[in-house]
């Protein structure tokens, strides 16, 4: 009984000690206002209030497909990756509303992958990420050690309590996708009647806080195709939204033999770096914002970037 | 006994045979001084060493070794 | 699931010490069987068919010797001498045919998954030499969880009770659990029969002490592997693909890199199978003793992978230089060169199929093999010259036991290990020449600062593993002087030892090398 005591007493102490280093490490500056855990979860929360242009809602297809580091480079137009792998769109909703307290983006695009994806329970190894995420976020930001201690020493590289990649996964494998004529004709598919609901409620949300919301499908050989195209259509008729398909015809010149992850399903670092520069020119078109690369205020949107192109292969 | 000593130091002169206790494991035997070790029992003792009596546990000290000797004989 | 995996050791783990706890000590056993075929199929699915057809075809065997044995005894008892000789020679024999046969089939599993590729390609280059055009087709198949090891484990079981060194096993479960025991299952170490069956199969239940010392264990492995391993994991990678781009102390310093690395991996995933085990009450032999404190090669081998060592030793070397062909011909070296050529020369021999086999071992392509008749040279050297160094020095009146005399032959020997283990990291056997070719000829410090810093660590990096290291070298030292770490360190002020394990706890979660931009080193062993 004693030992068993003992050891409640130990994991309490290390818990504790756990927490004390994440909120030394963790990269945020809101995370004395919104809390480790909700920083860790939400992790557009730890960007500087007001400091997004545009936010992109949708899943692993988002977060392999778009780097935001690469639009900041060349356009100066802010851009956050609010994805997570097999999102529902349930809890696109719940981020987008969490979001939505700290920033005012201007812009947002919604990915057509999430519309279709219908609840079912999600895999246990998301489940379980989530769940360390939410507890130790000290796992993902660990490194940042390297800002704190032999700080006397020159070092080449700049740790700083920035998050580099706004959401942006970077992965370069490849392997070639080859399912070439995924887009050939085929009967709508409506978006089920639940997720419609959800679109709902992102729409009003947007009306409320005056936000452009724009749908797209990127490219995605895997899991989109025509019929999905047609009821994203649909919907964007319904709204009155703009719709971008980046499927048919393969209007970007994704080379799916080298610029794919896994067989079509995901873009690699390579086909990310097509899809980003669409939605910079894009987001530059629309004459809604300004170029922020010059501006102090954005001084570590550069610092970030210069080491995401250190971290380049 | 003395033959087996005498067989011993001319392997190896450095060691006390007398109380050494950990011949292998303290690594005075090597496994090729253990295989010179072996012919020369063999000669002069006329037994056969089979493989499964080679551990540590029979070649530890020059008693050990007598022991094995002793029973091989017997068999 | 990988040793390292947090649903290891914080799920599978903790979740199977509760269950297995709850249960009666009967049931015990069962649960670690269950657990096993779990964790085996995590990583090969129903291929689980080979460690059964393993296991129940030495347990047969098992079996079916002993019953020639007890006929035997029965056929001989009211006999003469020497029709006793007679009548077990010939009982031996069928045993022997048993023990041939059982080995055979076992060691076709190993050949198909792991040498049949290697070997259809020798045939095809021999073909191509000779004209003839008939490619053998080769196919790449996934092989069995830790089929090198548990094939291993499988003919030390076969060869002891053909042996009688102990007496074979009625329960079929119990060869099985032997096998596929879940710790030892990917990586080893290669155990034997009687040194694991006092603990394995008793159903011990944990202890404070015993869950309290495993998870230690475990630590330390992880701390071995995430902080350093996977931190020179990212130079070391660099340098094994890109070798042409570097200059010569550039690679070597990959070389050492990589075999600290391995150390680290190797040693680290030992600590936690046998802290794994050690929870369960069940004992596990060592397959490290501090080797880089070894005077000379064949030391290093007794410390480095033990169980493998002494596997060859027992069932390879001493078989070898003992049979009767290879004792003719010595006999007759002994009696024109003497006694200490003769045996040096059945030493060779012997040696030199430990080596063939233990290159082939590590894996099949030429690097491998070339990784052990290296050794094989350099232990037969080493060997060749012993009485002749013992003399130089007893002339010019050197100390052997001199502090001083022992770090230059622990240096020596490190660095040729190094050099051994380039050859075993390459890629293939002509990058390592190649590598040893710009080592040698191109060995420059211009450029070395820069290279060391741009290669993907940072000076940060460097103090990390720096002091890192110190405190696996203090530890080891402390071993190797006979000093239980664990058990003086639970005599502490609990002050002191909580810290302790917060220090260890919380260096790995903020030191370790994982997450982003970190790629963690594959378990090396686990595909051998």
């Amino acid at each position: 009984m004693k030992n068993i005591l003992k050891s409640i007493v130990f994991v309490l102490i290390l818990f504790l000690l756990v927490t004390l280093i994440s909120s030394l490490l963790l990269p945020h500056d809101s995370v004395r206002k919104y809390g480790i855990i909700k920083t860790s979860v939400y992790e557009i929360l730890g960007e500087k209030e007001d400091s997004i242009d545009a936010v992109v809602i949708g899943d692993s297809l988002i977060y392999s497909g778009i780097s935001p580091m690469e639009i900041w480079h060349n356009y100066g137009i802010t851009v956050f990756d609010l994805a997570k792998s097999a999102e529902l769109i349930s809890s696109s909703y719940k981020n987008f509303e969490m979001a939505i307290k700290s920033q005012h983006p201007k812009l947002i695009f919604f990915e057509g992958n999430v519309l279709y994806r219908e609840s079912k329970n999600k895999p246990w190894f998301y489940v379980w990420e989530e769940l360390y995420k939410t507890y130790f976020p000290i796992t993902k930001y660990h490194n940042n050690w390297k800002k704190y201690l032999f700080t006397n020493l020159n070092d080449s590289m700049n740790y700083s309590k920035i998050n580099i990649y706004k959401g942006f996964k970077y992965i370069t494998k490849t392997k070639p996708g080859k399912k070439l004529d995924y887009m050939k004709e085929k009967d709508k598919i409506e978006v089920p009647k639940e997720n419609q609901e959800y679109f709902q409620k992102i729409y009003d949300l947007c009306q409320k806080n005056n936000v452009r919301l724009v749908l797209i499908s990127t490219p995605n050989m895997k899991s989109w195709n025509y019929g999905k195209y047609l009821g994203t259509k649909d919907l964007a008729l319904k709204y009155n939204l703009e719709y971008i398909d980046l499927n048919i015809n393969n209007p970007l010149n994704i080379d799916w033999k080298t610029e794919s992850r896994d067989a079509g399903s995901h873009l690699n670092y390579k086909g990310a770096l097509k899809l980003s520069q669409f939605i910079g020119k894009y987001l530059k078109e629309t004459n809604l914002f300004t170029d922020k690369r010059e501006d102090s205020n954005y001084a570590s949107w550069n610092e970030a970037y210069e080491i995401y192109k250190e971290g380049l292969k | 006994m003395e033959k087996l000593i005498e067989i011993l130091e001319e392997l190896n002169p450095d060691v006390d045979y007398e109380n050494c206790e950990n011949l292998v494991d303290g690594r005075y035997l090597d496994s090729l001084t253990i295989l010179s070790l072996i012919s020369e029992i063999e000669d002069n003792f006329g037994v056969v060493i089979p493989t499964v009596e080679i551990i540590p546990d029979n070649f530890n000290s020059a008693k050990k070794i007598w022991a094995l000797i002793t029973k091989l004989e017997e068999e | 699931m990988s040793y390292f995996d947090v649903i290891y050791f914080l799920a599978f783990l903790p979740g199977l010490i509760i269950i297995y706890n709850l249960l009666p000590k009967k049931i015990k056993p069962f649960i670690l069987l269950l657990a096993s075929f779990a964790f085996f199929f995590t990583y090969s699915k129903w291929l689980i068919i080979f460690i059964l057809l393993s296991s129940l075809s030495i347990y047969l065997a098992g079996l079916t010797m002993q019953k020639i044995d007890k006929e035997k005894k029965d056929a001989i008892k009211d006999l003469e001498i020497e029709e006793k000789k007679i009548i077990k020679a010939k009982y031996l024999n069928k045993k022997k045919i048993v023990l041939i046969i059982t080995a055979l089939f076992n060691i076709a599993f190993l050949f198909y998954f792991k040498y049949l590729g290697f070997f259809k390609g020798i045939i095809n280059s021999l073909l191509k030499i000779f004209n003839i055009n008939g490619n053998l087709k080769i196919i790449h198949h996934l092989a069995p969880i830790g089929i090198s090891f548990y094939t291993l484990s499988a003919i030390s079981y076969l060869i002891d009770v053909y042996h009688e060194k102990y007496e074979c096993e009625n329960n079929y479960f119990k060869i099985l659990l032997y096998l596929i025991f879940f710790p030892t299952l990917v990586e080893g170490p290669i155990t034997r029969y009687n040194e694991v069956r006092d603990t394995l199969f008793t159903g011990n239940k944990t202890t404070y002490k015993s869950f309290c010392f495993g998870y230690q264990r475990i630590l330390y492995g992880l701390f071995k592997k995430i902080v350093i391993a996977d931190r020179l994991n990212i130079f070391v990678k660099i340098i094994f693909t890109d070798y042409m781009h570097f200059s010569g102390p550039i690679i070597f310093l990959g070389a050492i890199f990589y075999t600290i690395l391995l150390y680290m991996e190797f040693s680290g995933t030992m600590d936690i199978v046998i802290g794994s085990a050690e929870i369960f009450g069940i004992i596990i032999p060592e397959n490290f003793k501090q080797p880089f404190f070894s005077k000379n090669i064949s030391e290093f081998w007794s410390r480095w992978h033990i169980t493998l060592g002494l596997w060859f030793k027992d069932y390879i070397f001493y078989p070898v230089s003992l049979s009767k062909g290879v004792k003719k011909i010595t006999s007759k070296i002994k009696e024109l060169f003497g006694p200490r050529t003769s045996s040096l020369f059945m030493g060779a021999i012997a040696l030199f199929a430990v080596w063939s086999l233990n290159g082939l071992w590590h894996g099949a392509g030429y690097q491998f093999l070339f990784f052990g008749y290296y050794h094989f040279i350099l232990i037969l050297l080493g060997n060749i010259f012993e009485p002749l160094i013992v003399k130089i020095c007893h002339k010019l009146k050197i100390n052997r036991e001199n502090f001083l005399y022992k770090l230059i032959r622990i240096i020596k020997t490190c660095l040729l290990i190094f050099i051994g283990e380039l050859f075993f990291r390459a890629n293939s056997l002509t990058s390592g020449i190649e590598m040893m070719k710009r080592i040698i000829t191109n060995f420059t410090f211009k450029g070395f600062n820069h290279a060391v810093l741009t290669l993907g660590l940072d000076i940060k990096d460097y103090i990390i593993i720096t002091l890192s290291l110190i405190f696996i070298l203090v530890i080891s030292i402390l071993k190797e002087k006979n000093i239980e770490v664990r058990e003086s360190l639970s005599k502490k002020h609990i002050v002191i030892r909580w810290a302790c394990y917060y220090a260890l706890i919380l260096s790995i979660i903020v030191f370790g090398a994982y997450g982003e931009g970190y790629v963690p080193v594959e378990p090396i062993y686990a595909d051998f």
